[in-house]
């Protein structure tokens, strides 16, 4: 089989890729080791997902096969998502810009490293990434970076509780502002309005935006585009020119096959994309694919998090959507980064616990039992913290030669560390939504442990410099001429903000630059906007 | 639908009026269906939940909600569940001396109270009477169980005055206000 480009993961990037590339008229082959989820089995995804059950489950669980070390571990389990739309099939929806300053933490603060690239050069991206998605926001966060193109959706307005932080944060000097939101607060794109069918992580209506909704299927109807699923890249092969000629691939009956193509573009998440070049250690790579700088895997960040909740006199009136509405990014932003961590508050609009864990817990029976759950529920209110991860080397992806999945490849190892600096950043995290949560009037305030978001960040850092980065400006692996890394693998540094919305910003930026190459005629065509 | 030797068995235990789950399985049987509890089974563990949830009887609708629960539990939850439902049933009806739905309502809220089935610890010092390791099963495992499995479902919402709650789509902008 051949391809001019050969995309490795039908998630947020590589949907997003294909279907820039195929509305070029250049011929693409997705190669996907997840199935397809059709948007009509979501309803019984629901009824899964409200037991507990995960319906984005791996068929051939082995291929989640992975290992954590460290002192705080990393664990993948349900933080990803095999098949057509990738992570988008479970996310938040939360879509949102980085800030100018999330680019240039080495420049004004002296930590970390810069990006290659601006806020002001990945601007008309985003504009771009927010009109395809439909993000629906509106421009009333004081801190944010110049936009050169309002929302495409309203906002959804704020809910009951956001009232109630509102008033609280006013007094405190807290600003709380929309939470911008790849999900239709009315019919956009022909996907139907959210119907607050409260179960975001599986959208039954379509109103969220996910790449195997909004991307895949416009890809294959150009005609250029061909997803195969079920398909699991084993390792790419190099010719001697030193250029990938080939990704090795093989369905569940683990038969090899070959697809050959001019540009091979890898994205599958942060993880995936790190093992895959271990994975084709070669003669020419003994440390890994495009892997000169020994940086592969290393850089790994994710966002720490906590939530701190409390109990309000009156009920609150939780549950009743399934996603946030408010959001603060005042100590994501405005700060001395170089001391204090930046840190993103999501006011919750579900908190405490559902009716059956009030009854559970209670060890009441009979009318008590019903009037304990009836006058104890809805009376929680919870804020969220994101916290930045700073880059950090020893943070790092490898392959474990003792665990192996469905193929007898070697899986993913995660060593993982939380420092001092993100730590002191979720106490001061901590300390400001006790003291919102106190000026409402809550009692028995309390946080809970740390844990991170399904966000992995870092593997496969872009930079200017072959020495210290793995992939250029344009997502092209330094040491390899037509292979390009995309999703948040590159990223240089976290922030505190949810990464989709760059991946994709990203992932139209570097279609742009594929194109070009492909097509140098036509390199202006179409979807991707020029830098703003 | 696949015919075999049992699925036939099945079919003739149907027609002639009996429950066809509780025909027994051959020791030797692969597992070509997945074991159930019997139709009387099922009401004696609805009847006990009936009496741990609320106040009273159940409308119809409630009661689906715990046979839905209960055939969930049997069908996804491996022999586990199937082992719990059926030790549950078995110590109801030894200590009701006959089917335990069969009882009114009343008296099976007293034959729980008497027996205290319905809490779901165990003290250390605390005697269980003639049957110890099946009431020690009940309380602490089906009557969580159960009491779990009523409050997520719909009438557990209904409850908190909720008519939609996650699983259930409608009208977007009821989040805003402090309307339920």
């Amino acid at each position: 089989m051949e391809a001019e480009v050969a995309i490795v993961g039908a998630g947020a990037a590589g949907g997003i890729l294909a279907l820039a590339l195929a509305r070029r008229g250049i011929r693409v082959v997705v190669l996907e080791s997840g199935p397809r989820h059709d948007l009509a089995q979501r309803p019984e995804y629901v009824r899964r997902y409200v037991r507990g059950e995960n319906p984005w489950a791996t068929p051939l669980a082995s291929l989640d096969r992975y290992t954590v070390g460290g002192p705080v571990p990393y664990h993948l389990g349900g933080k990803r998502a095999r098949g057509v739309g990738g992570s988008t099939l479970h996310w938040e929806g939360y879509a949102l810009r980085l800030h100018a300053n999330d680019f240039r933490l080495k420049s004004l603060y002296g930590i970390a490293d810069d990006w290659p690239i601006s806020y002001q050069d990945l601007e008309g991206y985003y504009a771009e990434a927010e009109r395809m998605l439909g993000v629906a926001g509106v421009a009333d966060e004081p801190w944010a970076a110049p936009r050169s193109a309002a929302f495409p959706l309203p906002p959804f307005p704020f809910s009951y509780s956001d009232g109630l932080f509102t008033r609280a944060c006013q007094p405190l000097g807290i600003a709380l502002h929309h939470l911008p939101q790849a999900r239709n607060s009315v019919a956009y794109a022909g996907r139907p309005q959210c119907r607050a069918c409260g179960t975001c992580q599986v959208c039954p209506t379509g109103a969220k935006a996910s790449v195997d909704l909004t991307h895949v299927p416009q890809a294959e109807a150009t005609g250029n585009a061909q997803v195969l699923t079920e398909a699991t890249v084993l390792r790419l092969e190099l010719d001697r020119s030193g250029r990938v000629s080939a990704a090795v691939y093989a369905r569940p009956d683990k038969l090899q096959q070959r697809l050959n193509a001019r540009v091979f573009v890898l994205a599958g998440g942060a993880v995936e994309n790190a093992r895959l070049l271990l994975l084709s250690a070669s003669r020419e790579f003994p440390g890994g694919l495009a892997n000169r700088s020994g940086l592969v895997g290393k850089f790994f960040m994710s966002h720490p998090s906590i939530e701190v909740s409390g109990r309000a006199r009156e009920k609150v009136y939780p549950y009743r959507i399934g996603f946030s509405t408010a959001m603060s990014r005042q100590f994501a932003i405005e700060r001395d980064r170089a001391t204090r961590g930046a840190f993103l508050l999501e006011f919750l609009n579900s908190a405490g616990p559902t009716p059956d864990r009030i009854a559970v817990a209670s060890g009441q029976w009979g009318e008590p039992l019903r009037t304990r759950v009836r006058e104890e529920f809805g009376h929680w209110l919870g804020i969220r913290v994101y916290a930045e991860q700073l880059p950090d080397r020893v943070n790092a992806i490898s392959l474990n030669l003792n665990v192996r999945d469905h193929f007898g490849s070697p899986a993913p190892h995660i060593h993982y560390i939380v420092g001092k600096y993100e730590r002191r950043a979720l106490d001061e995290a901590k300390e400001v939504a006790g003291k919102i949560l106190a000026a409402i009037g809550l009692t028995d305030v309390r946080s809970t442990g740390l844990s991170f978001a399904a966000h992995q960040i870092g593997t496969h850092r872009m930079g200017a410099d072959p020495g210290t980065s793995v992939v250029d400006v344009d997502l092209k692996a330094h040491d390899v001429p037509n292979l390009y890394l995309v999703g948040s693998g590159c990223f240089v540094t976290a922030s505190a903000s949810p990464p989709t919305l760059t991946i994709a910003a990203l992932a139209v930026r570097a279609a742009q630059h594929i194109a070009a190459r492909l097509r140098p005629a036509s390199s202006g065509e179409s979807t991707a906007h020029p830098a703003g | 639908m696949r015919l075999t030797r049992r699925s036939l068995i099945l079919g003739v235990a149907a027609a002639l009026g009996f429950d066809p789950s509780a025909v027994p399985r051959s020791p030797g049987g692969r597992a070509d269906a997945a074991p159930a509890l019997s139709r009387s089974q099922l009401e004696d563990l609805v009847a006990f939940a009936e009496i741990l949830v609320g106040d009273g009887p159940l409308s119809p609708a409630e009661r689906d909600y715990l046979v839905e629960h209960i055939e969930r539990r049997t069908t996804q939850g491996g022999g586990y569940y199937l082992e719990l439902y059926r030790t549950s049933v078995g110590l109801l009806e030894r200590l009701a001396g006959t089917r335990f739905s069969g009882l009114d309502f009343s008296r099976r809220l007293a034959l729980i109270t008497h027996n205290r089935l319905s809490s779901s610890t165990v003290r250390p010092e605390e005697t269980l009477g003639r049957f110890p390791r099946e009431v020690r099963e009940v309380r602490t495992r089906a009557v969580p169980d159960l009491i779990g499995g009523y409050y997520a479902s719909p009438a557990g919402w209904a409850v908190v005055g909720y008519s939609a709650f996650p699983g259930t789509c409608g009208d977007l902008a009821r989040y805003t206000s402090s309307e339920r």
